[in-house]
């Protein structure tokens, strides 16, 4: 039975840029014997703050915050991507995410070849990759252009290929982002169809998404984050709610 | 405790997912190629054409026997660009499969056996170029090429643990790769495969001794020439190993988990 449990959990980000991460203020910072060490201190970002969480088997929890409130960072927390800085989590059950679809498509390669690769990372046999192969290409309706390199293709087309791909495998846990309007409306409306049997079919969901309208549509629990912390976890109508009035609120000044 | 069986499941899962490091590592050399005509059977032509150059240049600038130094020279040369391109390329193994690595949860060391695997493929293309200069100059091949497999195999083994250490170096601090790339460039100079050891006075026979470059090259290149590989090579290669396992795997164990972050 598929469970997720977050345990005071929090993710700090080392923000080199900042601080540059050359070797040379770390050997600079040896000589000078610490007297640096204040200032060359690596800056970091706290994303997500002390967050305990329980989320169980049929629960549909919908993220919301403002941009940068650590939405996409608790998604990837919860893919495994991420493991916290402090704090425990458990996740029962295989995790499938969908974050952003366009990241790890090779340009140079084929459509085919793309989904090969993307059935392998996502630990499926060569048989059922081939198995599956006709269904994604039947899908995303590219036809011949599959043979084609990923780069030849329009954004939509690719769109629609990582969609297809994303949404072949199934796991009892999905976790995605901002679910994004693929592709001209005819295949919007068999995308929507595609995604919704995959949430049927998934014991848990968690969805982030600044559209209030899929997450009462999707969502039976509503998660929502602010500067990194739960502000509200709850149904979906109060949290709604709740987070309208504190989005008026700010807008004010 | 957790952290020593999260680092091993890593390392284990990576190198038994042999499907995807291979596709990876085949699909990169695929694409190097893509549009040109010979495809990968260029990787052959330039190799041969450096190799076969530099032979009849240096064989004649330091007025070497050609039958022995030509065969000398190839076979280094083909070894040590493997070592080499392993060392430059594991560097940057991380910060390549940043697409993946932050989209999906696939072992670290997936990576470094893409490396590995795309340069031992480079490797077999390249031997080719060395098989009508051991045909040309009669170089003895015996049972001693059973040793190449061994040698191979441990030359890939401290690839991998070394590589592991340099992908997180390199995906750490973004000066590293340079650094090893000026470093390698030195190191071809202190090893030899463009001159004899023979030609290095013996007061001076302790770099070859202590140089690891030049007993992972011995390990492969004595097979190929038809010789044995000294005890003390075989030793070096397998301490070298064991030392590696142990230092890298303590790294790794501590800052797997801060990879990603470093993306």
């Amino acid at each position: 039975m598929a469970f997720i449990k977050l345990d005071d959990v929090s993710v700090e980000f080392p923000i080199y840029e900042v601080s540059s991460r050359s070797i040379k203020k770390q050997l600079m910072r040896l000589t000078t014997g610490g007297a640096l060490s204040k200032e060359s201190k690596v800056v970091s970002v706290k994303a997500l703050n002390h967050i305990t969480l329980n989320i169980q088997r049929g629960d549909r929890v919908g993220l919301v915050g403002h941009n940068g409130a650590g939405k996409s960072t608790l998604l990837r927390v919860l893919a495994n991507i991420y493991e916290p800085t402090a704090g425990r989590i458990t996740i029962n059950g295989k995790v499938s995410a969908l974050l952003d679809v366009m990241l790890g498509m090779d340009a140079e390669s084929t459509g085919y070849e793309n989904i090969v690769m993307r059935g392998l990372i996502h630990g499926l046999k060569r048989k059922e990759i081939l198995q599956k192969q006709q269904e994604i290409a039947d899908f995303t309706d590219l036809g011949d252009y599959l043979a084609m390199p990923v780069r030849t293709y329009s954004s939509g087309m690719r769109l629609r290929l990582a969609f297809s791909i994303a949404t072949s495998v199934l796991s009892e846990i999905i976790v995605l982002d901002e679910v994004v309007g693929a592709g001209d409306a005819s295949f919007m409306k068999k995308a929507e169809d595609r995604l919704n049997s995959m949430l049927n079919n998934a014991e848990i969901v968690v969805l982030a998404s600044h559209s209030n309208q899929v997450i009462s549509e999707v969502c039976n629990k509503v998660l929502w984050l602010n500067a990194g912390e739960v502000a509200y976890y709850g149904s979906v109508s109060e949290g709604i709610e709740h987070y309208m009035h504190h989005k008026i609120s700010t807008a004010a000044f | 405790m957790q952290q020593i069986t999260l680092a091993f499941e890593d390392i284990f899962q990576g190198i038994s997912n042999w499907r995807i490091w291979l596709l990876l590592s085949w699909q990169d050399i695929k694409l190097r190629y893509r549009r040109s005509q010979l495809g990968p059977f260029w990787i052959t032509i330039s190799m041969a054409i450096t190799i076969y150059t530099m032979g009849f240049l240096y064989g004649h600038l330091f007025k070497q026997d050609l039958t022995h130094y030509f065969p000398f020279l190839a076979s280094g040369m083909l070894i040590w660009a493997m070592i080499s391109t392993i060392i430059n390329e594991s560097t940057a193994c991380f910060i390549e499969g940043e697409g993946y690595l932050k989209q999906i949860k696939t072992p670290f060391s997936i990576y470094i056996m893409r490396v590995i695997s795309r340069n031992f493929i480079i490797f077999l293309h390249n031997v080719v170029v060395l098989v009508p200069i051991l045909i040309y100059f009669h170089v003895p091949v015996g049972w001693h090429i059973f040793m190449l497999f061994f040698g191979l195999c441990i030359i890939m083994l401290n690839g991998f643990i070394y590589g592991l250490l340099f992908a997180m170096l390199g995906a750490r601090f973004r000066d590293i790769a340079v650094i090893i790339q000026n470093l390698i460039q030195v190191a071809f100079f202190l090893t030899p495969v463009m001159w004899m050891p023979q030609t290095l006075p013996e007061r001076l026979d302790w770099i070859l001794k202590i140089n690891p470059f030049a007993q992972f090259i011995e390990i492969a290149r004595e097979p190929l020439l038809g010789q044995s590989v000294s005890w003390y090579t075989i030793n070096f290669n397998l301490a070298f190993a064991v030392i590696g396992v142990i230092i890298v795997f303590f790294i790794f164990k501590q800052f797997r988990r801060r990879i990603v972050y470093w993306l």
